[in-house]
C-alpha cells in the first residue's frame, strides 16, 4: 500500500507564519511555531483522537466555537490563536475541572516530578483554588494485576490506557464503569489485567493513577538518568531506555522508534530488568568440584575454560540466540582460527544450504518493520508473532484496523492474529515445508500437487487453494513473516526454497513495501548468521574454510565421543532445544563443558565443567542485528553486578589463555571487527548505528551480499505422520518462557511450568480434563505435564512449551507421542 | 388549523395498520415511490421542516448531506425521548406507529437507506410493543422489506430499545449504544450523514420529524410551509407540564403566543398562583420569566429571547416553587445522565451540584454564586456534546435572572443554620508565579 505522500502549508498560529503537513492535527503542526498546546487524552499512537479532556481548546478565525487542537486538521491558510482570554479562560477551566477531584497527593505520588498534570497546572492552570467541596474517594492504592496498581483517585478519566486496551492491544480487557462523575476504570469482569502488553499502560497513564508496581516507591525523577540502549530479550530489539539509580536498574521505558517498536514494549521487556538484581542470578564463576558446581575466582575458571586447547580439533560451540554481532564473531575465530574445530551453530533447527540463505538476505526480497502495518496483505507462515517477537504482533493489528490490512495465517499451532485472518489454515506441528511447498502449487496452478501436498502437511487442500487466491488478489504490497521453525529439519531447504518461489511469483522483489521477514528463534538469529556462526558459512556468508557440522550433528557426535568439548555462549541446548533429551545424553558425555549462563538448569548444574556468569541486559555492549537488517547498538546503562565480566572479554581471556590472538574483544574496535568481516557491514561504526541503528540493505555496502541461487531442488518434504490413535507433537516458545521471567520476582507469576495443549476432542478420547496431569511418552522418553483444553487446537495434534528449564523427550516437532491420563 | 399529527389521534384502532390504511395511511408512501428521490428531498426542503428533536436543523438540508453512492446507508429514528418534560414522541409512537413507520420508509427511500433502526429508550415499554407489532403489520402488507410495492427499494426496520440513558438520545451516542458500545458521544466531524452508523452515512431524525414527512409528502412542500411563521414552518408538538391546570400534549401552529400555550390550551397554574418562569424547550432551556409569555412560540423568537424552542417541552414554575430547589433537582440530573467522557461536563455537572446543595442547605455564600455562574460559562460550549450546556444553560439563567432569590435563601438558610449572615467578599492578593 503506498504511503500516504504529504504535502506542505502554510498557516498562522499567534500571529506566526508556520509551515505544516496538511492534514496534521494542530497539535503537531503548532510545535512547527514552537507552541506548545496542552494534551492529557491526545496520543497519536492511539489512534483516532478523542477530543475528551478538552485541555487543547484554540480559537480558529472563521469558526465560533474553540475548538480541540487535537481533532482539528490544519488546512492552508488557517488562522489559529493559542493564546486569547477566551482560550486561557477554557484551558484554565479544563485544569481546574480536573483538579476538582484529583488528590493533591503529589509529595507521594510515583508521578511526581515527571506527572504531565503537574506540568500543566503549573503551565496553564489559574493557581488558586476555588473549590471546597470534599473529592471523590476509592480505595487506594488496588492492585489492577500483579505487574500494575491502579489509584483510581488520581485517574483523570482521560481514556488513553482504555483505548491502549481495546484498540492497540485488543485484548479489550479494560472497561469504564459507570458514568459521569462515578466513572472509573476497571476490568470488564473484576480479573487482573493480565496480557502481553499491559504494562503500556503505566507509561502512557499522564498521571499516576496507573503505577507500575515493580517501581512504586523506588525512586523520584531527581534521583534518577535515563539511558537508551536495546531490549535484546527478543527479535523484535526494542528500543528501550532504562531507568538507573544507583548503579542499578530500576524502569524500562519504551523509547520509541518507528522502524522497531512503534513505541509500544511487551511485559517482558518491560519488567524483565528484575533479573539484573535478582539473588538467583549467577554473578561469580562455577567450577566443577566433583559431583558440585562451586564459586571459584577467575583465574581457576579461566585455567579450566583455558582446557579446551586439549580438545583442539573436536571442540564444538553452540551459540545462543543473545549473543551479539561480535561476541559470536569473537568466538567463532577462536574456534576455527585457534582451536580448529568448526563444528560451530546458531540454529536449532537444523542447516541450511549457504546458497539458500545468500538468496533469503537478499535485500530486494527483504521487508520491514513497517511494511508490516502498510502492506496490503500480511501472511503468517508458521509464526505467531505474540510469542515469537510480540511487538510485530500490534504493529500488524494497527494495519489491520487503521489500513484495513487482510490477514492470512498458515501455521501448526492457532495464532493469536488467527480471529483478525482472512483465511486461517492449520496444518500439522512441523509440517510448515508442506505447507509452503503447497502454496506455492496452488500459486502456479498445480492444484493437484497442491493438494498431495496440502493433505502430506495435514491441512486442508481447499483451504491451501483459497488462501493462494487470496494472495494473488491480495494487492501489490505482500508481505510474509515466517518463523524459523519453517526451515527446521531435513525439510528445511524445501521449506525456504518454496519461500523463495512464491516470492517470486508474487513479484515481492520488485517492490519496497513487499517481501520477506522472517521471525528468528533468538535474539540476534539474523546477525549470528551473517557474522558466520554456522557450520557452513565464512562472516557475510562466505565460502567456508572447512564445513562443520551443525547443531544436532554435535549433539549426536558428543554423545558418540567424537566431539570432546562443547562451548556453550548463552546457549543451554537442553533448554533450548525441543528435544532436549538427546542433548543430556551428549553433555553428560563431553569432555569439557564450558557455559555462559545466568541460571543453572539441571542439566547445566550437573554436567558443566564452568560456568561463567552471563551478563544482564542493561551490562551489555555491542551489536545486535534485527529481523529485516537493522543494526543497533546494545549499550551499557550499569556496571557488571557481582563478578560479573564482559562476555567478550571472557572469550578474549581464555583466547589468550590457549596462546591465540583474535585481534580485538570488546568496545568499538570488536564492532569495526565485525565490519571488516562482513562484507556488507563493511565501513560500519558505531558512531553510524548511533541511536536509532541502520539498515544494511540501505547502505552502499550492501552490494557486497553474495548473490544466492535457488540451489538444487530439494526432496519434496515427507509426509506428516498420520496421527492413528496417537498425537503429533508441535512445540512452541511462550513470550514467558524465559530464565529472566522465572528469576524477575514480579514476572515470577506468569512463568511457566510445563503444560501440553490439546484439542477437546483428543482430551474426551483419551479420558482427561483440563488441568489434569498427563504423561507424554515418546521413543521410550517420558514427560509429565498439566493438560490445557484450548478448542482451537485441531484435533490430532497437541503443543508443549518448550524453552522450559526442562523438556526431557526425545521427540521433534511432528513426530507422534502417546498421551495417558497420570 | 387542522392538525397534521395529531389527526384522529384519540381514534380507537389507529395504531392498527386496518384503521391508518383507511384513514389514508400509507398512500403517502405509494405516491413517494413513484416520485424520484431527489424530488423527495426537494419536497422536504421547500416543507421548512426543522428537526424537532431538539436541534432544529433543516431535515431536508440534512437528508441531502447524505452521499448519493451506492454504498451502505443507514436511517435511525431516535425515539430515545428522555429530555425531563418531553412525552411527545411517546404519545405519536403509541397511537399512531404507522405514521412514524410509513415517514421512515419515505426517508430512506429518499436517501437510498436499506437498513433502518428505531432507537426507543429503554423505558417506553408499552410503546416499543406497539412498534413491533406496528414493524410486523407493515412487513405483512408489503410496506417493508424486498422490493417494496415493486419498487425495486428494499428496507429493513428494526427496532432497538436502549437501557436508560439520556445521553443516548444525543445523535452520535446513540449510533455508539447501537453498535453495541458503550453509549458515548463522538467527537464531530465527521458527522453521521458521512460517517455514522458503522461507518456509513446515516440520517438520523427524531420520532416527530419523520412522522411528519408523510403529510407532506400527500399535501405538498409548498402547502406545509404555509404553516406557521417564517422560519418556523408548520405544526409542532408541545409537551406542557408543571404548574398548569391542564398538562398534556398539544399540536399547535409555530408561531402562536406562548401565553395561549400555557393559558389558553394548558389552562396555566392553579387559581391564585402566578407564572413565576418556564423552560419553553425542555429542561435543557435557559429559563424564560412571566415578563416573556407573550413571546410567539417559533424558533427564531425564542431564541432572540434567549432561549430555545428545542424539543417543545414547555414545564411551568410557579411562585409556590423555590427557585434553588429547581437549580438544583436540574444539575443533579444531568448529573446523574451525565457520560463522563469530557472532562468540563463530568467535572462541572458534578461541582455545580456539590455547590447548589450548599446553598440549599445554607453552607454557601454569595460569593458561591458567582462561582456557579462562572462554572456554567467554563461549560457552556466547551464540551464534547450539548450535554454540559443542556444544564449550563438554564442554571446560569436561573442564577442570573433570580440571583435575589438565591442570596435571600442563602441567608435565610444560614440564619437557620446559624451561621450568621455571610461576609462580604473580600478581594485576596492572587499570588502570581
Amino acid at each position: 500500500m503506498p504511503r500516504p505522500t504529504e504535502k506542505t502549508i502554510t498557516f498562522t498560529i499567534d500571529g506566526r507564519e508556520v509551515e505544516a503537513i496538511e492534514g496534521a492535527m494542530l497539535v503537531d503542526a503548532a510545535r512547527g511555531g514552537d507552541i506548545e498546546i496542552p494534551v492529557f487524552c491526545y496520543e497519536p499512537k492511539l489512534g483516532a483522537p478523542v477530543g475528551a479532556c478538552r485541555m487543547c481548546l484554540v480559537e480558529i478565525e472563521g469558526i465560533p466555537k474553540l475548538q480541540t487542537a487535537c481533532s482539528t486538521p490544519v488546512r492552508d491558510g488557517m488562522v489559529v490563536n493559542t493564546g486569547t482570554e477566551r482560550v486561557k479562560g477554557a484551558q484554565q477551566s479544563v485544569v481546574e475541572f480536573l483538579l476538582v477531584n484529583h488528590p493533591l497527593d503529589c509529595p507521594v505520588c510515583d508521578k511526581g516530578g515527571e506527572c504531565p498534570l503537574q506540568d500543566i497546572s503549573f503551565g496553564w492552570g489559574r493557581g488558586n483554588s476555588r473549590f471546597i467541596e470534599p473529592k471523590r474517594h476509592f480505595v487506594k492504592p488496588l492492585a489492577l494485576s500483579p505487574l500494575i496498581a491502579i489509584d483510581r483517585e488520581r485517574c483523570i478519566l482521560c481514556y488513553r490506557g482504555v483505548r491502549f486496551s481495546q484498540e492497540i492491544a485488543e485484548d479489550h480487557q479494560l472497561v469504564l464503569l459507570e458514568r459521569g462523575a462515578s466513572t472509573f476504570v476497571a476490568t470488564f469482569d473484576g480479573h487482573p489485567y493480565v496480557a502481553p502488553f499491559s504494562g503500556n499502560i503505566v507509561e502512557l497513564c499522564p498521571v499516576g493513577a496507573l503505577t507500575s508496581r515493580a517501581y512504586r516507591f523506588r525512586a523520584r525523577p531527581w534521583d534518577i538518568e535515563g539511558s537508551g540502549s536495546i531490549c535484546s530479550l527478543c527479535p523484535a530489539q526494542c528500543n528501550v531506555t532504562f531507568t538507573v539509580r544507583d548503579e542499578r536498574v530500576l524502569r524500562v521505558l519504551s523509547r520509541d522508534h518507528d522502524g522497531v517498536d512503534d513505541g509500544w514494549l511487551c511485559d517482558k521487556g518491560r519488567f524483565a530488568y528484575q533479573a539484573t538484581h535478582s539473588d538467583e542470578r549467577l554473578t561469580t564463576p562455577l567450577v566443577r568440584d566433583g559431583e558440585q558446581l562451586r564459586p571459584a575466582t577467575w583465574e581457576r575458571a579461566l585455567a579450566v575454560a583455558a582446557g579446551i586447547s586439549r580438545h583442539a580439533g573436536s571442540a564444538a560451540a553452540l551459540i545462543g540466540g543473545e549473543t551479539s554481532n561480535e561476541e559470536a564473531l569473537l568466538l567463532s575465530r577462536l574456534m576455527r582460527d585457534g582451536l580448529d574445530s568448526y563444528d560451530i551453530d546458531s540454529r536449532s533447527g537444523g542447516v541450511l544450504p549457504l546458497e539458500l540463505l545468500r538468496s533469503l538476505a537478499n535485500p530486494a526480497l527483504q521487508a520491514t518493520v513497517p511494511d508490516l502495518e502498510f502492506a496490503n496483505t500480511v501472511l503468517l507462515l508458521d509464526a505467531d508473532p505474540v510469542d515469537d517477537a510480540p511487538i510485530l504482533d500490534l504493529r500488524i493489528r494497527k494495519g489491520a484496523r487503521r489500513r484495513e490490512m487482510q490477514v492470512l495465517v498458515a501455521s501448526g499451532r492457532p495464532t493469536a492474529l488467527d480471529a483478525r485472518a482472512a483465511e486461517a489454515v492449520r496444518h500439522a506441528p512441523g509440517s510448515g515445508a508442506n505447507i509452503a511447498c503447497a502454496l506455492d502449487a496452488a500459486l502456479s496452478g498445480d492444484t493437484q500437487r497442491s493438494a498431495t501436498l496440502a493433505r502430506d502437511g495435514g491441512a486442508d487442500p481447499e483451504a491451501v487453494v483459497r488462501l493462494a487466491n487470496l494472495l494473488r488478489e491480495a494487492g501489490e504490497d505482500i508481505v510474509i513473516v515466517w518463523g524459523e521453525r519453517l526451515t527446521d529439519g531435513p525439510s528445511g531447504a524445501a521449506a525456504a526454497q518454496a519461500l523463495l518461489r512464491i516470492a517470486d511469483q508474487l513479484g515481492l522483489a520488485s517492490r519496497d513495501g513487499a517481501g520477506l521477514l522472517e521471525l528468528s528463534r533468538g535474539t540476534n538469529g539474523r546477525g549470528l548468521r551473517e557474522v558466520g556462526a554456522l557450520p557452513n558459512s565464512a562472516p557475510g556468508f562466505g565460502e567456508p574454510q572447512r564445513e562443520g557440522r551443525g547443531w544436532n550433528e554435535i549433539a549426536t557426535a558428543a554423545a558418540a565421543g567424537q566431539v570432546t568439548a562443547l562451548w556453550l555462549l548463552g546457549s543451554d541446548p537442553a533448554r533450548d532445544a525441543s528435544n532436549g533429551e538427546p542433548w543430556a545424553k551428549a553433555l553428560a558425555s563431553a569432555g569439557l563443558v564450558i557455559a555462559h549462563a545466568s541460571t543453572l538448569s539441571p542439566e547445566l548444574g550437573a554436567h558443566a565443567n564452568v560456568v561463567f556468569p552471563a551478563e544482564a541486559g542493561a551490562e551489555r555492549e555491542g551489536t545486535v542485528t534485527s529481523p529485516d537488517g537493522r543494526i543497533q547498538r546494545l549499550r551499557p546503562a550499569i556496571g557488571h553486578g557481582g563478578q560479573v565480566m564482559p562476555t567478550a572479554a571472557v572469550i578474549a581471556a581464555i583466547a589468550d589463555a590457549v596462546g591465540f590472538e583474535p585481534g580485538f574483544s570488546t568496545g568499538s574496535k570488536a564492532t569495526e571487527a565485525v565490519a571488516e568481516a562482513v562484507g556488507f557491514y563493511a565501513g560500519l561504526t558505531s558512531d553510524e548505528i548511533g541511536g536509532r541503528g541502520i539498515r544494511w540493505q540501505e547502505r552502499d555496502a550492501a552490494s557486497a551480499l553474495p548473490a544466492g541461487t535457488a540451489g538444487e531442488t530439494a526432496a519434496p518434504p515427507a509426509a506428516a505422520a498420520s496421527p492413528n490413535g496417537s498425537l503429533r507433537l508441535g512445540t512452541y516458545r511462550s513470550i514467558w518462557a524465559s530464565p529472566e521471567v522465572e528469576i524477575s520476582p514480579a514476572l515470577k507469576f506468569l512463568s511457566r511450568s510445563a503444560t501440553v495443549e490439546i484439542s477437546p476432542e483428543d482430551a474426551e478420547r483419551i479420558g482427561i480434563g483440563n488441568g489434569q496431569r498427563v504423561e507424554l511418552g515418546s521413543n521410550g522418553s517420558q514427560l509429565e505435564a498439566v493438560a490445557q483444553l484450548r478448542s482451537d487446537v485441531p484435533e490430532g495434534s497437541i503443543f508443549i512449551e518448550s524453552g522450559l528449564t526442562s523438556v526431557g523427550l526425545s521427540a521433534t516437532e511432528g513426530e507422534l507421542v502417546e498421551v495417558t491420563a497420570k | 388549523m387542522s392538525a397534521i399529527l395529531f389527526d384522529r389521534i384519540d381514534e380507537p384502532g389507529l395504531a392498527t395498520i386496518d384503521v391508518y390504511t383507511r384513514r389514508g395511511g400509507y398512500s403517502a408512501l405509494k405516491k413517494a415511490l413513484a416520485m424520484p428521490r431527489e424530488a423527495i428531498i426537494e419536497e422536504l426542503k421547500v416543507s421548512g421542516l426543522r428537526g424537532r428533536g431538539g436541534a432544529g436543523f433543516s431535515m431536508g438540508t440534512k437528508a441531502s448531506f447524505i452521499p448519493g453512492a451506492e454504498i451502505d446507508k443507514y436511517l435511525v429514528c431516535n425515539a430515545d425521548e428522555s429530555e425531563p418534560g418531553t412525552f411527545k414522541d411517546r404519545e405519536l409512537m403509541q397511537k399512531k406507529p404507522h405514521q412514524l413507520i410509513e415517514g421512515m420508509i419515505i426517508s430512506a427511500y429518499a436517501v437510498g437507506a436499506n437498513r433502518s433502526f428505531i432507537y426507543i429508550r429503554g423505558e417506553y415499554v408499552l410503546q416499543a410493543e406497539m412498534l413491533e407489532r406496528a414493524i410486523a403489520e407493515a412487513k405483512q402488507a408489503g410496506h417493508l422489506g424486498e422490493n417494496i410495492h415493486g419498487s425495486g427499494f428494499s428496507l429493513d426496520l428494526v427496532l432497538q430499545r436502549g437501557a436508560g440513558a439520556y445521553i443516548c438520545g444525543e445523535e452520535t451516542g446513540l449510533l455508539d449504544s447501537l453498535e453495541g458500545k458503550r453509549g458515548n458521544p463522538r467527537l464531530k466531524p465527521p458527522f453521521p450523514a458521512n460517517e455514522g452508523l458503522y461507518k456509513g452515512p446515516t440520517l438520523i431524525n427524531n420520532v416527530e420529524t419523520l412522522a411528519t414527512v408523510p403529510p407532506i409528502i400527500e399535501m405538498g412542500g409548498a402547502e406545509y410551509a404555509k404553516l406557521g411563521v417564517e422560519n418556523s414552518a408548520g405544526t409542532k408538538l408541545v409537551s406542557v407540564s408543571g404548574n398548569v391546570q391542564r398538562p398534556g400534549n398539544y399540536e399547535i401552529e409555530l408561531g402562536i403566543s406562548s401565553r395561549e400555550i400555557i393559558f389558553g390550551l394548558a389552562g396555566g397554574p392553579e387559581a391564585g398562583r402566578s407564572v413565576k418562569l418556564w423552560f419553553p424547550g425542555g429542561s435543557s432551556s435557559p429559563v424564560l420569566t412571566a415578563d416573556d409569555l407573550d413571546l410567539p412560540y417559533d424558533f427564531d423568537s425564542l431564541a432572540k429571547a434567549g432561549s430555545m424552542l428545542g424539543s417543545g417541552a414547555i414545564i411551568v414554575v410557579d411562585d409556590s416553587v423555590r427557585v434553588v430547589d429547581v437549580a438544583l433537582k436540574l444539575a443533579s440530573f444531568y448529573r446523574h445522565e451525565s457520560c463522563g467522557k469530557c472532562t468540563p461536563c463530568r467535572e462541572g455537572t458534578n461541582w455545580t451540584v456539590n455547590m447548589l446543595e450548599r446553598v440549599q442547605s445554607g453552607e454557601a455564600t454569595p460569593m458561591d454564586l458567582d462561582i456557579i455562574a462562572s462554572v456554567q460559562e467554563q461549560i457552556i460550549g466547551n464540551c464534547l456534546c450539548v450535554l454540559g450546556d443542556a444544564m449550563a444553560m438554564p442554571v446560569g439563567s436561573l442564577v442570573a435572572k433570580f440571583r435575589p432569590e438565591f442570596e435571600a435563601h442563602i441567608e435565610a438558610a444560614r440564619e437557620r443554620n446559624g451561621l450568621g449572615a455571610s461576609q462580604p467578599a473580600v478581594e485576596q492578593p492572587v499570588l502570581t508565579i
